[in-house]
């Protein structure tokens, strides 16, 4: 008996040596944990930063040797990609693309935008929550929730066609698999959201700049007009009415007095646009990317200069021109009038260093990314990427006015104030009077002209095919005429045929493995 | 002539002359054991090299011995005797099992066992197994060794890179290493342990044996027993030297070598003409070849220059390693110090790996009741790691085929040269710094500071009752410090970029457990009933900065740099709480019964699952010990065996089971501001991966013990599989850790020993180990979906996890060709011209990267004083993914590559070839995707080890005090035999994929292996 005691005793001994209850708690020092969230102002307004530069405004600054947000361009047949490689340039430009191969194109697009989308959520659904946060802050940030979440799901719509509408932030596994919903709603959504921060955002009535690059009423507002100006297009057809929004939208930026065209100075060097290359506080930029040597970089410098120019000096191992326009876009400029198709305006083909002239072997680039500083001296840009302009504003006020109201002199007014920037050599008044005695639909394809030879950079070539559904074809003999004939069946310069299809991007085979009541766009 | 000398010249002397004189006779008999004559038995005369062996009827002659000389009859299994003759012309010897043998303990979970009775499956290595092969690393000493235990050595960089993973890959997202044990510490590897002071080491490979360390035993546990002090008493000092040299093993095959710059310019000159066929050029305006750069073309065009980078990057090297142990005891203490240094230099110039380490053991008894000892080991490990794997153009294994072999290490001037240097060329190069640069002037250096002990205490209340308490502790310090010089492109230029990585990890664990034994009769029963306490932490904490004035501070003063990133820091930890016990009952030494039982509790699981509990029950039934196989005279032995059991995988990362929130920095308005976001979704239920296991096995010995055999077959099922599951992104999260999934492994490990030869004078042994596993992937997700686990690469992940197929299957086209002129329409239908490669249209499965087979075949030598091991492995079955196919052959022009895209590229008279015609790369396009002519045939035998040893007489070194004197020469990874497809230098790589558990065999470039000489010292004294 004594010997089992012993044991028993021992054996007593050995597994209450120490029984405590937390030894298996876990907590996170490096991370917080959820229940310990959204007490205070600083956490909802942490949520809202973390979405400046996210989602789909990541496609404006990075991609595998390109930019994401150039696949439009490369589906227009307009620009190719010289690094062939990497998925994307060749198969839009073919019209070979399809769910699988452009799988982590497209999955990154959906994954990124949904990313935002939920974040904005969380923020729209914790801001008033928070306890002890003032009305005009609380709203101001719910604005700015708003707005991102509008950006995103503008993008998705345009893109993508019918979406799952999420509304409320994911907090447990529940009702995972959501069904598309009709492009209508998510336009609705989108509207709403934009409205509402337009109304009730208490958003400032400054620049981006001014405001310390934060969303400003006049950001909202172009996107609206943006948004308005595509819905009135094609698939949804929202016609007059849409296109009188879009109008208001535009007018709402233009009448604030914020906003102006830089205009050219003294020399070639010193034009408008090359201002605006130069500079990122203009008053002509309305909505941007910020970009920061340290915090966050753009490569875009390097990759608007050819390898085979070898340029001696410059920093990165690697240049390339991925966004290299085709001879049969850049007959959409007049030489003899045009400035903006003058070598070093938007385009060159050739880079002037220590007094010798490196070609391009008749190729051109885009010169606005081109930052002299950041190829050969830092390796790195400061540059902003402009994602909305002054100029685009104006258009899309020219458009929309001719299409409700029709050729009005305010329209008239706002396309000139474009094109006689660029036509520089040409009196204004001359165009004024070209463009009022033009027809509703000649005066709208003039601004269709105009947009395509303003806007490149703002990547609208392809968003214009999607809403007109009409192609622009340009002519060898006389550069700057432009026809315009439906997309559909027409042969780009690669010889692929679009088909309606090809408006809406395949649905990425992933996105549709992990939710069963996802159904593709026809590829 | 001082003594000394003289003393040296006899122990030469006696080396060479031998002679003995003396009266002499003859003796013969027969040798017996209790079930007759006995074939086979070794008789030696005491102190002499003369002896013999019994016949077929046990019969034997000695001739001309000295009349008072003794024999010594011994035989493995058998007691030894020893005889003196005493003027006897016939002496007949009963031979008596060695009741010591059958006792023969074996290391186990939290104890020791009899080997005769083990239920389970554990593989052994004995002390003298380990020190055959002199390495730095312990692992590469049990590679071969076990079967069902495979070692893969994946990279020739200082230190090894190796990959142990037991019966297959039980697991997809945790860890598929073993755990650890070092005299009862666990570790998660051990890598910088001094192999030389391992006595043994023992691999729990079933989950009956392995079920006693629960939730950390699925993927089976090495168990590793150090020495300590001399349990004997006296005094012993050993010292070991190795000094080796390596050499690049294998040359490829020389299609596959990087072309010269000849064969290059020919490539980029045919490139430029083949332009206008890709694409069309207004007349006149077709791309040309311009040459005119005098740095590095004649008036000619002709390149200046012919640079081998391979050659320039490798050398030959001079490794060494020192090993000292000094070991004392008496009746009462004994204490054991054990120093070790190494100086191992790697193949790739300025690679290298220092350690230094010292172990020092105690062990008192201070009581007829209680006993403590401590252990202690520091260790102090230097690195110098350049990047030779990787995938970026700078890593050094691709730059020896991919930089253009016209440029110099140096200019004229003395500036590095880099790929950008073309001016006025149109030579158009793929922006990379020159690999020598590259090893020169970027530091990538690693410091460890690694120190661990445990101290214990044995108490016994009885003699049958034993408390131990064991306290352990594994510190670990980790510093890296980078810098990369204003020099060299894409890594510091223009200004310099310097880079610390510090982390400090602690482990504790207090362990308690209580064993009983006793034998009463027949049976004997063993009990063992502990519990344990382990917790780790890591802190790790980052700085990055650039913009240096110069070179001078680098990594020393970051604060002159102008810019910095963001700092970063990082905290983790978990906790673990377990109990265990093991019952083992033995009856009549032919039955025995394990049971087993470990309740595990760990911080890494939900609220809900905190808890789990893994049982296991193993059987053996020792056949031969019945009466009814006494007759069967050929078997001397044969053991069955049965198990099964659970274990269990929580080798995840920390905090999964929470929701938590990620909170970083962004960019507004020139300023960082606090961002936050959703990192994860909670879920309570998250509890470890379940592996069940059912083994069944047995043990032969026949023939007298000449063929040993011991065979298992396995089945285990992993379920529950920590899977990070992808989630629709709507949800905003990609994916949640969750239990889904199941993958098995089902297998055969096969071990053969025999006895081929044993006389006096000579005696062969061959060990043939075997391992055959099929790996099958049997659920995942919620509907079975595939998953894509990367590794990511050229057009998505270049494996694929999907029903029915084995984990880590290769994901990619099929490439069935190249378009060839008469499919021109065909070809133009995908946007293709003749010429260009033609694939399949959808991807598949190209192959598997884990082998059906895998093995060795090791045979050793005794003749005199001489000793030889010739150690052969070898794997079959599996694939190869050569990714370094596509930059090195398919993209032309825009870097240099194999010979190939110049002897074997497609041209209208050569259509018959899966190489591209070549096509510059920039100008013409390309097309680059994971396809099937990536893959080559994996298999492969290897000359692992051949050595060679010779250990001076006793009686000679003896006057000179010491014990035992070796002197060995080996050569390790002699050769490699693979297939002619493959195209690298090593075909067991997982290169710059190191961390993915899915990426063996699959590599871009990979560390080229050394073929290693190595002359070794080792004295005794």
């Amino acid at each position: 008996m004594k010997k089992i005691a012993k044991i028993l005793l021992a054996s007593v001994f050995v597994l209450t040596f120490c029984s405590c209850e937390d030894f298996l708690e876990e907590e996170p020092k490096s991370q917080i944990s959820v229940d310990q969230f959204f007490k205070d102002q600083g956490d909802v307004e942490s949520v809202v930063n973390s979405l400046y530069g996210s989602g789909v405004l990541n496609r404006y600054r990075t991609g595998d040797f390109q930019i994401n947000e150039m696949l439009g361009g490369y589906l227009s047949g307009f620009f190719e990609n010289e690094r062939t490689e990497r998925p994307g340039p060749f198969e839009a430009n073919n019209l070979t693309l399809n769910s699988d191969n452009l799988d982590a194109y497209l999955f990154a697009y959906w994954r990124d935008a949904y990313d935002a989308i939920s974040r904005a959520n969380t923020a729209i659904k914790y801001i008033p929550e928070v306890e002890g946060i003032s009305a005009s802050e609380g709203n101001r940030l719910l604005a700015e929730a708003k707005f991102f979440r509008a950006f995103n799901y503008f993008h998705l719509v345009r893109d993508f066609g019918d979406v799952p509408l999420i509304t409320e932030p994911y907090e447990s596994l529940d009702n995972l698999y959501v069904a598309r919903s009709p492009s209508e709603d998510i336009y609705s959504l989108i509207i709403d959201d934009l409205n509402w921060a337009l109304t009730n955002g208490d958003l400032p009535k400054i620049t981006f700049y001014s405001n310390g690059h934060r969303i400003t009423e006049g950001v909202v507002a172009a996107t609206l007009a943006n948004v308005q100006l595509q819905k009135a297009g094609f698939p949804l057809l929202g016609g007059a009415e849409s296109y009188a929004k879009a109008a208001d939208a535009a007018r709402l930026v233009i009448n604030s007095g914020n906003y102006s065209l830089t205009s050219h100075g003294e020399t070639l060097e010193n034009s408008a646009f090359n201002k605006n290359r130069t500079s990122d506080s203009s008053n002509e930029t309305v909505f941007a990317i910020e970009i920061n040597q340290q915090y966050r970089q753009s490569n875009l410098y390097a990759l608007t200069v050819p390898k085979y120019a070898a340029v001696p000096g410059v920093i990165p191992g690697d240049v390339w021109i991925v966004y290299r326009p085709l001879e049969e876009y850049l007959r959409i400029y007049d030489p003899a009038k045009d400035l903006r198709i003058q070598n070093h305006q938007l385009w060159y083909s050739s880079i002037d260093r220590n007094g010798l002239t490196y070609d391009f072997n008749g190729n051109w680039a885009p010169f606005v990314w081109y930052d002299e500083e950041a190829l050969f001296e830092t390796g790195k840009t400061e540059r902003d990427i402009k994602i909305s302009t002054y100029s685009e504003i104006l258009l899309i006020a020219a458009e929309a006015i001719a299409q409700s109201t029709g050729v009005t002199s305010e329209a008239v007014e706002y396309l000139a104030d474009v094109r006689s920037r660029a036509y520089w050599n040409t009196d204004r008044s001359q165009i004024e009077s070209e463009l009022a005695g033009l027809s509703k639909e000649q005066f709208i394809e003039e601004v269709w002209k105009e947009r395509l030879r303003e806007l490149p950079f703002l990547f609208k070539t392809w968003s214009d095919i999607q809403r007109t559904r009409m192609y622009p074809v340009t002519s060898a003999e006389n550069p700057g005429e432009v026809e315009f004939v439906n997309v559909i069946g027409h042969i780009n310069p690669y010889g692929a045929t679009y088909q309606e299809k090809h408006l809406l991007l395949p649905i990425a085979t992933r996105v549709k493995d992990r939710n069963p009541e996802i159904t593709g766009n026809g590829y | 002539m001082k003594a000394k000398q003289i003393r040296k010249l006899l122990f030469f002397g006696a080396i060479f002359c031998f002679t003995i004189t003396q009266a002499q006779t003859t003796v013969s008999g027969t040798v017996t054991d209790a079930t007759g004559p006995m074939p086979g038995i070794n008789i030696q005369v005491k102190g002499t090299s003369v002896g013999t062996q019994t016949d077929f009827d046990g019969n034997y002659i000695l001739e001309n011995i000295e009349e008072n000389a003794t024999l010594v009859f011994s035989f493995i299994g058998y007691s030894t005797k020893e005889i003196q003759i005493n003027g006897d012309t016939e002496i007949d010897v009963n031979m008596e099992k060695d009741q010591e043998s059958l006792e023969e303990v074996v290391v186990i979970g939290y104890g020791t066992a009899r080997r005769s009775e083990i239920t389970g499956a554990v593989g052994m290595v004995s002390s003298e197994e380990l020190s055959e092969q002199p390495s730095v690393n312990p692992l590469e000493n049990l590679r071969g060794k076990i079967a069902g235990v495979t070692v893969f050595s994946n990279s020739g960089v200082p230190g090894g890179d190796n990959k142990v993973l037991i019966r297959g890959q039980g697991t997809i997202n945790a860890s598929t290493e073993p755990l650890y044990v070092v005299d009862g510490l666990q570790m998660d590897n051990i890598d910088y342990l001094n192999p030389s002071d391992i006595e043994s080491m023992e691999v729990l490979k079933d989950a009956s044996s392995a079920a006693i360390y629960g939730a950390r035993g699925a993927n089976g546990v090495v168990l590793i027993t150090t020495q300590g002090g001399l349990k004997g008493g006296g005094l012993a000092i050993e010292f070991k030297t190795n000094v080796s040299a390596g050499v690049m093993a294998n040359k490829r095959n020389s299609l596959y070598r990087p072309m010269n710059s000849e064969e290059f310019m020919d490539v980029q000159r045919i490139a430029v003409e083949n332009a206008p066929y890709f694409r069309d050029y207004p007349e006149g305006d077709e791309p040309k070849l311009i040459l005119e750069n005098d740095l590095l073309f004649n008036s000619q065009g002709d390149p200046l220059y012919n640079t081998d980078w391979e050659k320039e990057v490798t050398r030959t090297t001079f490794s060494i390693d020192n090993h000292l142990s000094i070991r004392s005891g008496n009746e009462k203490s004994s204490t054991g110090l054990f120093i070790n240094y190494t100086d191992d230099k790697g193949i790739i110039k300025t690679s290298s790996l220092k350690r230094a380490n010292v172990k020092f053991s105690y062990n008192a008894t201070l009581a007829k009741w209680l006993s403590m000892g401590t252990d202690f080991r520091l260790t102090q490990v230097w690195e110098s790691v350049p990047e030779v794997e990787g995938s970026g153009v700078t890593a050094i294994s691709r730059a020896i085929t991919e930089f253009a072999p016209i440029f110099p290490v140096k200019w004229p001037d003395g500036s590095y040269s880099n790929s950008t240097q073309t001016g006025g060329t149109s030579l158009i190069q793929e922006g990379a710094p020159n690999p020598v640069s590259v090893l020169n002037e970027v530091e990538n250096l690693v410091n460890r500071t690694n120190s661990n002990g445990s101290i214990f205490a044995d108490i016994n209340f009885t003699p049958e009752l034993t408390l131990r308490t064991q306290f352990g502790f594994v510190n670990k310090k980790f510093e890296n410090k980078y810098y990369a010089s204003k020099e060299i492109l894409n890594l510091g230029y223009p200004d310099g970029r310097a880079r610390i990585i510090n982390n400090s990890s602690l482990y504790w664990q207090n362990e308690n457990y209580l064993t009983y034994e006793k034998s009463l009769n027949d049976s004997r029963f063993t009990a063992m009933l502990g519990a344990s306490w382990q917790a780790y932490d890591i802190y790790d904490s980052n700085i990055s900065v650039y913009g240096f004035n110069n070179d001078f501070f680098k990594y020393n003063n970051v604060g002159v740099a102008e810019n910095s990133n963001p700092p970063q820091s990082n905290y983790n930890d978990w906790s673990m709480n377990s109990y265990f016990f093991r019952g083992n009952y033995s009856y009549n030494d032919k039955y025995t019964m394990t049971v087993t039982g470990r309740m595990d509790g760990s911080s890494r699981f939900g609220s809900n699952n905190k808890y789990a509990f893994f049982p296991s029950v193993g059987v053996s039934w020792n056949i031969s010990e019945e009466n009814f196989m006494s007759d069967i005279k050929i078997i001397d032995m044969l053991r069955f065996r049965a198990s099964y059991g659970v274990t269990g995988n929580s080798e995840m990362g920390s905090y999964n089971s929470l929701a938590t929130i990620y909170s970083g920095t962004n960019l507004i308005g020139g300023e960082l501001r606090s961002t936050s976001a959703f990192a994860r979704l909670a879920n309570p239920d998250l509890k470890w991966e379940r592996n069940n296991q059912i083994n069944v096995g047995f043990n032969l010995n026949a023939f007298n013990n000449i063929i040993e055999l011991e065979a298992d077959y396995y089945y285990k099922l992993t379920s529950d599989l920590l899977l990070d599951r992808p989630v629709p992104s709507i949800t905003g999260f990609t994916s949640i850790v969750d239990n889904i999934g199941e993958v098995s492994n089902r297998g055969l490990d096969l071990m053969i020993s025999t006895r081929n030869i044993e006389t006096s004078k000579f005696a062969w042994t061959t060990s043939f180990t075997m391992n055959y596993n099929k790996n099958k992937v049997e659920a995942l997700g919620e509907n079975d979906e595939d998953i894509f686990p990367g590794p990511f690469w050229v057009g998505g992940s270049q494996t694929i996890l999907r029903v029915g197929e084995p984990v880590g299957s290769f994901w990619g086209y099929k490439r069935l060709g190249i378009w060839g002129t008469d499919e021109a329409d065909e070809a133009a239908s995908e946007g293709k011209l003749p010429g260009m490669i033609k694939r399949s249209a959808e991807k598949q499965i190209i192959g598997v990267g884990s082998p059906d087979f895998r093995g060795s075949f090791i045979n050793r030598f005794n003749f005199g004083q001489f000793d030889a091991v010739i150690d052969l492995q070898f794997s079959q079955g599996a694939e190869i993914l050569q990714q370094f196919v596509t930059t090195a052959e398919d993209r032309q022009a825009l870097t240099n590559g194999f010979k190939t895209q110049l002897y074997e590229s497609w041209t209208p008279e050569n259509q018959n070839t899966f190489v591209p015609m070549i096509r510059h790369t920039v100008l013409s396009g390309q097309d680059l995707k994971v396809d099937d002519h990536w893959v080559a045939d994996g298999s492969y035998i290897r000359g692992n080890l051949i050595s060679l040893g010779y250990t001076f007489d006793n009686k000679v070194i003896d006057k000179l005090g010491v014990n035992n004197f070796r002197l060995s020469f080996s050569m390790e990874n002699a050769f490699v035999i693979h297939s002619n497809d493959f195209k690298g230098y090593d075909p067991e790589s997982n290169g710059q994929w190191d961390d993915s558990n899915f990426s063996q065999n699959i590599f871009f470039y990979s560390y080229p292996k050394a073929r290693t000489l190595i002359f070794g010292l080792a004295a005794k004294f």
